[in-house]
């Protein structure tokens, strides 16, 4: 079973507000109907970098991400949610997250429970290290305002946690106003680790 | 789960927003998959049978010569909760029902919320030792004289403990 909430995303062609549906619980047709759109975006963006001689290290790092198999993997387990963002029949943004079995590292908050964003990404036509201009923004803030609010729901007061990839590091850090925590040590590719406080998740939904 | 995240929030937000890379998460899944098999097996350790617990009350109200609507109501505990708590080797009492029954039958209440389930144990010994006495004891009406050593012994060992 899945909800829907209505949204809205900024269309950057028209810089309108164009309706979109948040839904928590995004179902196996609609994975594998946006894993498919986005493999193929991706594939004509990579051959573009590709021509142009772009290094592979600086592509896209989550361009590999398989949306089907993380479904796959988390499907038979409640504490695992993925939500998605709609938008004109098309899945504009993913984000899979944990409810259980994260705690906080911040140590005003260490120990207590969190909602650790597992996997969050746009569809790549959204993504300015993909194309040059963007579709639709918005997506990213409309998923981690979920992630909070059902933090809250959950009684974390909306305490979030979840590995920047470097590029998104900035948002992270000055447009959620999350606490960097540096390099995780644990983490192979020491991504950078953020978490929000309950004051910073009650500021970032003001 | 419905949400209520406002037209007039998103637009305030829009600008900041217009052109962002938002991706995050571990490169590969291999973090994930250690995190379902940890959730796994902690649901695994949550449901395990807590045989020591209910032995344990059930022997030390039949010393003090209580029935369980006596217990029930002294430690104003529900009766069936106290039926769960001594028939039922899965059943886990609320911290709360422990420490009213720890009051009434002089336990230490720590090692009550370990033995219930409440709390990890994390001395192996004292393990041992509560796996060791739940073997020992039957229930009958009336308690053997190997069930009074049986118990003298483990709450003696209890008290013992800090």
């Amino acid at each position: 079973m899945s909800d829907q909430s209505k949204v809205y995303l900024k269309d950057r062609r028209t810089r309108q507000l164009v309706e979109a549906i948040l839904i928590d619980g995004v179902s196996k047709d609609e994975i594998d109907a946006a894993d498919t759109d986005w493999r193929k975006a991706f594939n004509e963006a990579l051959a573009v970098l590709e021509k142009a001689g772009v290094p592979k290290s600086q592509w896209p790092q989550h361009s590999h991400w398989d949306w089907r198999k993380k479904y796959q993997v988390t499907a038979d387990q409640l504490a695992y949610r993925i939500l998605g963002v709609e938008c004109q029949k098309q899945m504009q943004g993913l984000m899979l997250i944990a409810t259980a079995g994260h705690y906080c590292r911040i140590p005003s908050q260490k120990e207590k429970d969190l909602v650790y964003v597992h996997f969050v990404a746009t569809a790549p036509w959204n993504s300015p290290i993909v194309v040059k201009e963007p579709t639709y923004a918005l997506v990213g803030r409309i998923l981690i305002a979920a992630a909070i609010l059902i933090s809250q729901a959950e009684e974390f007061a909306g305490r979030t946690g979840l590995h920047s990839l470097p590029q998104s590091e900035s948002w992270y850090r000055d447009n959620c106003g999350m606490t960097d925590l540096g390099p995780d040590p644990s983490d192979r590719s020491k991504l950078t680790y953020f978490e929000m406080t309950p004051e910073q998740a009650n500021k970032f939904l003001e | 789960m419905n949400f209520n995240i406002s037209k007039e929030w998103l637009l305030r937000h829009a600008e900041k927003d217009d052109k962002v890379e938002i991706s995050a998460g571990r490169l590969d899944l291999e973090d994930l998959i250690a995190h379902k098999r940890a959730l796994g097996a902690s649901k695994e350790a949550n449901e395990a049978p807590v045989p020591a617990f209910g032995k344990l009350i059930n022997l030390c109200r039949r010393s003090k010569g209580l029935s369980m609507e006596q217990l029930a109501e002294r430690a104003r505990v529900d009766l069936s909760e106290l039926i769960n708590i001594e028939h039922d080797l899965r059943y886990r009492p609320e911290p709360r029902t422990v420490y009213q029954l720890s009051g009434v039958l002089d336990l230490p209440n720590e090692k009550l919320l370990q033995l219930s389930g409440n709390m990890v144990i994390r001395d192996m010994r004292f393990e041992q030792s509560a796996v060791k006495f739940a073997a020992r004891s039957e229930s009958v009406d009336k308690l053997s004289r190997e069930e009074h050593r049986a118990l003298e012994e483990f709450v003696k060992y209890l008290s013992e403990q800090k």
